[in-house]
């Protein structure tokens, strides 16, 4: 049972950081994602310590609240105009973490925190902490908050799936068409601050990072579509839960480690195999180019009436390697007819038909 | 009657020169990375850096039967760690659809992600190899355990990355504000961006050990975001970047050697952030208060619009 509710956290955690995550990726604000997995950890902390009660969903809200803290303040920074953009997220997280752990280090209220939790949370405690109602027992609180981190983010992309689109491939024409793209932007940034915090426990802060990033960045190598990036950014950081969990088990060591991980080497595979990852991008290039030779050649003869190869490669000033390995392509293909004893080439009858 | 300086506890001394010297350097060098808009890029070389230590560690162990956590050991572990993050996040932004936040942000789940696997597996070890346990203390910063040696460490390569930089100042200088200029000049972009690589990944190198993987990118963004507020010369902003981050390194030793329970880092970047508070507000020309100052100078001096209230 216990085996089974670690796997459900950690499925339903990869859910709703890989939604969340796709839009962050897509907009081109990933490292969001590292600033906030920093920031919320004094809101934590303060939280901690106001309520005395670590079960208090308030806890969630109040923490989630601090990573809306830094996106106001890393906003209220860019507006200044001074600083530059990229490096306000640069000062502001870190000073929030430093806060966090300062506040850590001061035990305050009694509340401890192992420094350990902060990067890597603690999954497998996670199941024992159980969420009681009227005596019932409802099944572990972290499974509840990351549970309601996910119906908010799926909510949030159902209802507002047309608005996110806009706001995120093109705010200026969202603004235009009298959508309020600061708005809704700062609101979609307070759920994934809450997904941030309600991962937080059971992932810690690398993996809810890895997570957010790595799938998307994946998923966006293989389709186009945002929808179709969603879903296989989704299946991609279930995979690397489960397999992470998996490798966590088999070397006795915390999971989040692994999972990072193996979110990674999902990444470096589709950078390999995906139609627009590093390798087959270099193919499809050669491939486009390798038609584009047999179409140059074939631009050189009339219909009907043979030449001889060598004052066509001789017109297009080819090596006879490069002349060679296109007419053999295109001979392979039917698109040219190649008399190799004449040493002539010629249309065939489909070609000179078009 | 003695003066005070000389009943400073001698470990003391070191931790202070440390994070002093720290604070300088990566003062300075984060100036450049600032100044060429890759703020975030710090971040993700320290955070790497972690893969590089611990690997470092495991392969000295492995090769030499011994554990070693001497520097000498572990900073190349580091500097091939944070160069090869750099350098494969820069291949999959220009080769791929994916732009620079995403391949940074991938590049950090992989290589921190992958040094905290390896350090968790290095800590199942059975027998457990020896001096295993200082590993961690990278993650967090750890300025209370610098040793002499540790801190010969931190002045060579810092006074070497300094020299660098102050041996091809003109180069770099038009390289940072123009890279095309550079280039139509025929000064070796290509080696110069590699330059600048490894000075950053230096300075966060020499700086882990201090604040830790995860603070180290305030310790390059924050003090040279302060130092810009105050000039617009490179010269100036350097120095005063290096002069920033050594008071905030200094600061923070003094501070959290009076209180033990504080951890040095965290100090230290928030007296960073104290001074680029104060410079974002109070600096003269680009402060926000004197830019208040000057609108409502401007407002004042201007006609009344045309149609207003008479």
């Amino acid at each position: 049972m216990i085996e089974f509710w670690t796997l459900a956290i950690a499925a339903v955690t990869a859910l709703a950081c890989a939604l969340s995550g796709s839009f962050l990726v897509l907009k081109r604000e990933a490292l969001v994602s590292e600033g906030l997995a920093h920031a919320v950890l004094p809101g934590i902390v303060i939280a901690f310590a106001l309520t005395g009660d670590r079960t208090s969903p308030l806890l969630l809200v109040g923490a989630a609240a601090m990573g809306l803290v830094m996106i106001l303040a890393v906003q209220a920074i860019r507006r200044t105009g001074v600083v530059d953009p990229t490096a306000s997220l640069g000062v502001v997280f870190p000073a929030l973490f430093s806060v966090g752990v300062l506040l850590t280090s001061l035990e305050l209220a009694g509340t401890h925190f192992h420094a350990d939790c902060i990067i890597e949370g603690n999954l497998a405690l996670a199941p024992l902490d159980r969420l009681e109602l009227g005596g019932r027992d409802l099944g572990p609180r972290a499974f509840w908050s990351v549970s309601a981190a996910l119906l908010l983010v799926g909510g949030f992309v159902l209802l507002l799936f047309k608005e996110l689109k806009l706001l995120t491939f093109d705010s200026e024409l969202a603004a235009s068409l009298g959508f309020r793209p600061g708005r809704v932007h700062v609101a979609w940034l307070a759920v994934v601050s809450f997904t941030v915090v309600a991962s937080f426990e059971a992932a810690g802060s690398i993996l809810v990072v890895a997570l957010m990033i790595a799938p998307a960045a994946a998923a966006v190598l293989w389709v186009n579509d945002v929808r179709h990036v969603l879903c296989l950014a989704a299946v991609l950081a279930l995979v690397s839960a489960f397999g992470g969990h998996q490798l966590g088990l088999t070397m006795d060591i915390a999971p989040a480690g692994p999972m990072a991980t193996s979110a990674g080497a999902l990444f470096l595979a589709s950078l390999a195999l995906a139609p627009r990852g590093i390798l087959m991008k270099g193919r499809t290039r050669r491939r486009v180019l390798a038609r584009l030779e047999v179409d140059l050649v074939a631009a050189r003869l009339q219909p009907g009436l043979p030449r001889d190869c060598e004052s066509v490669r001789g017109e297009l000033g080819w090596t006879p390697r490069r002349f060679e390995a296109a007419v053999a392509r295109a001979a392979q293909g039917a698109a040219l007819l190649h008399d190799a004893g004449e040493g002539t080439l010629q249309l065939t009858a489909e070609q000179t038909a078009g | 009657m003695s003066a005070p300086w000389v009943d400073l506890d001698p470990t003391l001394v070191v931790v202070a020169a440390g994070t002093t010297a720290v604070g300088a350097v990566s003062g300075a060098l984060g100036c450049f990375a600032y100044l060429r808009r890759q703020g975030l890029v710090g971040d993700v070389v320290s955070h790497s850096a972690l893969l590089g230590v611990v690997g470092a560690f495991v392969l000295a162990h492995a090769v030499t039967g011994t554990a070693t956590r001497s520097l000498a050991v572990l900073v190349p572990g580091a500097l091939l760690a944070g160069t090869a993050a750099l350098t494969l996040a820069r291949s999959v932004s220009t080769r791929t659809r994916l732009n620079d936040d995403a391949s940074l942000g991938v590049m950090l789940s992989i290589f921190f992600g992958g040094g905290l696997f390896l350090l968790r597996w290095v800590q199942r070890q059975s027998p457990p190899i020896p001096g295993h346990t200082g590993l961690e203390d990278y993650i967090f910063g750890m300025a209370a355990a610098m040793t002499r040696a540790d801190l010969w460490m931190v002045f060579t390569l810092g006074g070497g990355a300094l020299l660098l930089l102050l041996l091809l100042w003109k180069e770099l200088k038009v390289f940072t504000f123009d890279p095309d200029f550079s280039r139509s000049l025929g000064l070796p972009s290509r080696r110069l961006d590699l330059l600048m690589m490894a000075l950053l990944v230096t300075g966060v190198v020499i700086g882990i050990q201090t604040v830790g993987v995860i603070l180290m990118i305030a310790l390059l963004v924050t003090p040279a975001a302060a130092a810009r507020q105050w000039t617009s010369r490179l010269s100036n902003m350097v120095l005063l970047a290096a002069a920033f981050g050594a008071v905030a390194g200094a600061g923070g030793a003094l501070i959290s050697a009076s209180e033990a329970r504080l951890p040095t880092g965290p100090v230290v970047v928030l007296l960073a952030t104290a001074i680029f508070g104060l410079s974002l507000l109070l600096a003269p020309r680009r402060g926000l208060l004197a830019r208040a100052r000057a609108r409502r100078a401007l407002e004042g001096t201007a006609p009344p619009a045309a149609g207003g209230p008479a």
